[in-house]
């Protein structure tokens, strides 16, 4: 039995804004689920409408079997931490953590002693009788997760809680969360905007965009299989490159299936080309991770796995014979010590991604002091890899780490059986067979 | 920064403050410009009269000998005037009745139309606010008429319920009349900045006393009107200060039942008489100084009592 | 740079241009809307039922409390000076006087002036008036807000310090200094002393530190402009909802004021409204065979109306510029 079960929820206001379209989503007793996508996707809508602070204009939120709909948020034992933490400004940390004990009459040496455990958890033990103006932004943060846990609820939710906070005590907090979480063992469900807070915390992390869901798997899944276009260019950092491209057999005697992007063409191996062979013939995207992208060259090698393809291929970034190899004119190069980001330019045309995904995209890519005309794409390389602005490289492309998506409808190509079942079961499948 | 601090000379610390460069200097001397038209007239026409009204009150005119200078006799005159303080303690009462009950009927509507748990509040928010633009004087007339005696339509209002031959203006009731007429004058200015100031309570910490299963009551007292609390301050200071000098009602009311109002009734009347129609002006003036500071003496001390009752644990 | 660089738009252009155009109900009807969903939904506080009920029900009394005597003054200013001492007070009767009663007020009654002349006196010292504080207000609370020069913070003090200081202190010696100047009955005797508004410097400053960034003063400074053109190209359209609610308060201040004209006016033919209303309540009564009361109610009536209507005109403004009087110091 699911802890919290969406089915169909949408939300239209008054005005006719569509904000939320038909969510699906389950999540379990214990488990962390992050609901990410870019402002305006609807994630902050379904969270309250899950706490009950949303009218629900169609749809079921339920607690395990119980439909809460029409169940006030007073009473549905759901504690939520707010992105302005929403601390009663007049009040203690001790007040502020005990106030809601205190709606529920519990006496005060109860109450006191359950305020101290839930202080001593979140480390806020000094800091009982300051007041919030008197705390730093992270110590706020901290007093309002103690005041959600010390209630002990049976629902977590959190409207992006870390968003406020500055990017080196944001990396700290995240274990801090997920520390808290752990210890109180009830089904979270995590709202942000970032991609990265979504991955290195969710047990599995459903992304939205304009009010829709586009994919709901475990964040291993989303990187290697995602399910459309916005996906693949939201979850990864620079996110993936996508070109427009054309599939077709290579020109000489033989009919080994190729890319074809701009002027220069990538053999695909059988299994790969297995996989795409619906759209033999037609128009495709294909997009490729800045990581997978490896210089051939004396000893330099990419930072994508060097390792097994589906097939059982094995690939090193040397050129070896077969691996197909991408020309590139080198634009910028950022150092960034422990890699390299190059911004190059290849003779095909960028897909658009779609909308939304350019936000969360890096913007380093398009700006920057250029020589030559703009990049449009991007590879992450060892810091020795040789690269230089100006200069004109040859990546070495493992096509087993290539990714296709129908150019209409942005979907990932893909054969049912290459999609092994995950945690949600036959609903993965089922949305795999709907991207053919 | 290379330079050691102690190579540097002490001498620094006597230096002139401004560090600003020259062009933040000039800039902001621009401001001093645009504040001088306003304070050209306020000059001339609050300072200048105030300073002429405390340089008066040290005088004394008599009809033989001219006006001659007599240093605090005038202050002593009015310290020891039981007719001064009588005025004087009228309108703290007046005072202490009038504000808390408006607060109150303020507050309460005001909290209604926030919450939305009145239907129409909008409408009701623009017919409570017209009284606003009523002129006292018309106000007091309209109510004179209201009250009036032999004709007025209250009087046949309570007989109605009971109560025969009232005489809402007589010297029992006149204070509670004016008190109700102050109440119908200013209840609705009251609660518009109560209520703009309950509206910019962040909603969510509202919706985390929600979540929190906080009673609707414990919302309101215990998180609402703390927040509001520099808002209700402002607003105890200027009602205070206006209370305090109650003039216009009295004076109109007194055509429809003379006799009630003395001469003396409130501090601001007694000034005006004592000024206009005896033609006193220095006493009147040394009056004016007093009230000044027996008002500054009562906003001070309201605004530290609201302080520190004002804390909820 | 040139002036031209300079944009004439204030930064946050208001969003209802870009829409395409709607009717004055649709914007109405989708502001209401737009309102209800930024509310918290009612039902989320646990109300019993009926308290809804209830609490309109205390609305409506109170609203009634509040135009009682509004209504009493429409209904009896179309009645004889019998009637309205005869008659029920909250209806009409026979004779329907209305017109000849609004007819009276065009003529010199008593000696003691003309109504129309003193609605006329109102308005000029009102419009000029608060027209005037308006401007001085803007200038002040402009340079209070955003410069800092030496002794800004006390003149600010002083200037918010002279609430506390009665009015007697100040009006009366007024009429002695105007008795040297040849200011008693001269209308700028008037007008003037209504140019100083230490609320309305207050609330301009407030507004201005609110919704006129300074970064955007520093980029025009950086582009060469002068500070005058800065404020008007800029900071003015910026300030206009403070504008137009200290513009209100300031005229609704002047319209309604008693004490300065009482003192300073002994021509009848320079009383505004409230002096002119004052003097007959009083005749009404120590010479009571004019027919003074109709007129007197019939005055009311017409010195009301228009601020009230200007009220409902100028809703918007005081509905959410008041917002300021709730900042505290």
């Amino acid at each position: 039995m699911a802890a919290i079960s969406i089915r169909e929820l949408t939300k239209v206001y008054a005005t006719g804004v569509r904000a939320l379209d038909g969510l699906d989503l389950e999540v379990l007793d214990g488990e962390f689920v992050v609901l990410v996508g870019p402002s305006g996707c609807g994630k902050t809508t379904a969270l309250r409408m899950v706490a009950g602070l949303e009218r629900i204009t169609s749809g079921t939120v339920s607690f395990g079997d119980r439909v809460v709909n029409d169940v006030s948020p007073r009473h549905r034992d759901v504690a939520m931490v707010f992105q302005n933490y929403a601390l009663y400004p007049h009040l203690s940390v001790y007040q502020n953590i005990g106030f809601a004990l205190e709606n529920k009459k519990i006496e005060k040496a109860e109450r006191d002693r359950q305020i101290r455990i839930a202080a001593a958890t979140l480390g806020l033990g000094d800091l009982l009788g300051r007041k919030p103006d008197q705390l730093s932004g992270g110590q706020r943060q901290r007093v309002a997760m103690g005041r959600a846990i010390v209630r002990s609820p049976s629902v977590f939710l959190m409207d992006e809680p870390l968003s406020n906070l500055d990017a080196k005590l944001r990396v700290q907090m995240r274990s801090e969360v997920l520390r808290v979480h752990r210890s109180i063992g009830a089904a979270t469900l995590y709202v942000t905007h970032d991609q990265t807070e979504a991955m290195t915390m969710g047990d599995r992390v459903a992304v939205l965009q304009g009010g829709v869901l586009q994919q709901y798997d475990t964040p291993r899944a989303l990187y290697d299989r995602p399910a459309n276009v916005f996906v693949a260019t939201f979850i990864g950092s620079p996110s993936m490159n996508l070109y427009e491209a054309g599939l077709s057999t290579d020109g000489t005697a033989g009919t080994t299936p190729t890319v074809v992007l701009g002027s220069q063409r990538l053999p695909l191996p059988p299994p790969v080309a297995a996989r795409v062979a619906a759209y033999q013939g037609r128009k495709v995207i294909v997009g490729v991770r800045p990581e997978d992208l490896a210089v051939s060259g004396a000893g330099a090698s990419g930072l994508g796995a060097p390792g097994v393809s589906a097939a059982g291929a094995s690939w090193t970034g040397a050129s070896a014979a077969g691996a197909p190899g991408l020309v590139a004119d080198v634009r910028l190069v950022e150092v960034l010590g422990s890699e390299q980001h190059v911004y190059f330019s290849v003779d095909a045309t960028p897909a658009a991604s779609a909308p939304g995904a350019a936000a969360a995209a890096d913007e380093s890519a398009q700006e920057g002091i250029l020589l030559g005309g703009a990049p449009n794409g991007v590879a992450r390389l060892d810091p020795g890899s040789g690269v230089r602005p100006g200069g004109r490289v040859t990546f070495a492309v493992n096509p087993a780490r290539l990714y296709f998506f129908d150019p209409d409808t942005g979907r990932a190509i893909s054969l049912l059986s290459d999609w092994p079942l995950g945690l949600a079961g036959e609903r993965r499948s089922k949305r795999a067979a709907s991207c053919n | 920064m290379s330079a050691p601090a102690q190579a540097r000379p002490a001498r620094d610390e006597s230096r002139s403050r401004p560090r600003h460069s020259a062009w933040v200097r000039r800039r902001d001397r621009a401001g001093l410009a645009f504040v001088s038209p306003f304070l050209v007239a306020f000059t001339l026409f609050m300072i200048v009269p105030l300073g002429y009204a405390i340089y008066d009150s040290l005088f004394t005119s008599r009809i033989i000998g001219g006006t001659v200078f007599s240093g605090f006799s005038n202050y002593t005159q009015i310290l020891t005037s039981g007719m001064f303080w009588s005025g004087v303690i009228r309108v703290v009462i007046f005072g202490a009745i009038q504000i808390p009950v408006m607060l109150v009927i303020a507050f309460f509507f005001a909290t209604a139309f926030d919450l939305g748990v009145a239907k129409f509040g909008t409408t009701f928010r623009t017919i409570f606010f017209i009284p606003f633009a009523v002129p006292v004087v018309v106000s007091a007339l309209m109510w004179g008429f209201l009250f009036e005696p032999s004709y007025g339509p209250f009087v046949h209002l309570a007989s109605l319920f009971g109560f025969h031959n009232v005489d809402f203006l007589s010297n029992t009731l006149m204070l509670p009349s004016i008190i109700t007429i102050a109440i119908w004058e200013w209840t609705g200015y009251n609660s518009i900045i109560l209520y703009t100031a309950l509206k910019s309570v962040p909603r969510d910490i509202v919706e985390a006393a929600i979540l929190d299963d906080t009673p609707l009551w414990k919302i309101i007292v215990k998180v609402k009107l703390p927040l509001v609390r520099p808002a209700i301050v402002l607003l105890i200071f200027l009602n205070t200060i206006g209370a305090l000098q109650l003039f216009v009602e009295p004076l109109i009311l007194n055509n429809y039942s003379a006799g009630v109002i003395s001469l003396n009734w409130t501090p601001v009347l007694y000034i005006y008489n004592t000024s206009i129609n005896d033609a006193q002006y220095n006493l009147g003036a040394a009056m004016a100084v007093v009230l000044g500071l027996v008002i500054v003496a009562i906003s001070i001390t309201s605004l530290l009592f609201r302080r520190s009752k004002g804390e909820f644990s | 740079m040139t002036a031209s660089t300079l944009s004439t738009r204030p930064p946050d252009a208001d969003p209802a241009q870009a829409r395409p155009a709607e009717s004055r109900r649709e914007r109405r009807k989708r502001e209401q809307l737009e309102e209800r969903d930024a509310v918290i939904p009612v039902e989320l506080y646990g109300l019993k039922r009926g308290t809804v009920t209830v609490l309109t029900a205390c609305c409506v009394l109170f609203a009634i409390f509040t135009l009682v005597p509004i209504a009493w003054i429409i209904f009896n200013s179309t009645k004889t000076q019998a009637n309205i001492f005869g008659t029920f007070g909250f209806w009409f009767a026979r004779p329907f006087e209305f017109f000849h009663n609004f007819r009276m007020l065009f003529e010199n009654v008593d000696d003691d002036g003309t109504y129309i002349d003193w609605f006329g006196n109102t308005a000029l010292y009102a419009v000029l008036g608060g027209v005037g504080a308006t401007a001085l207000s803007a200038f002040a609370g402009y340079g209070f807000a955003r410069f800092e020069f030496r002794g800004s913070k006390v003149l600010f003090y002083i200037v918010i310090g002279s609430l506390l200081v009665p009015i007697g202190a100040i009006t009366l010696p007024l009429y002695l200094v105007y008795s040297k100047a040849h200011l008693i009955n001269s209308i700028w005797g008037m007008i003037l002393p209504s140019l100083v508004a230490p609320v309305g410097v207050y609330l301009m400053r407030t507004y201005i530190r609110l919704s006129v960034p300074r970064e955007l003063l520093d980029a025009a400074r950086l582009d060469g402009a002068s500070e005058m053109r800065i404020f008007f190209r800029i900071a003015l359209p910026l300030m206009v909802p403070g504008l137009m609610t200290v513009l209100l308060l300031s005229v609704v201040g002047v319209w309604n004021n008693y004490f300065l004209p009482l003192i300073i006016f002994s021509n009848n033919n320079l009383f505004p409204l409230t002096v002119g209303m004052g003097l007959w309540s009083q005749h009404a009564t120590t010479s009571g065979d004019q027919n003074l009361y109709p007129l007197i109610v019939m005055g009311g009536l017409v010195t009301i109306a228009p601020l009230i209507i200007l009220f409902l005109i100028l809703q918007r403004y005081w509905r959410g510029g008041l917002l300021l009087g709730s900042i505290a110091n």
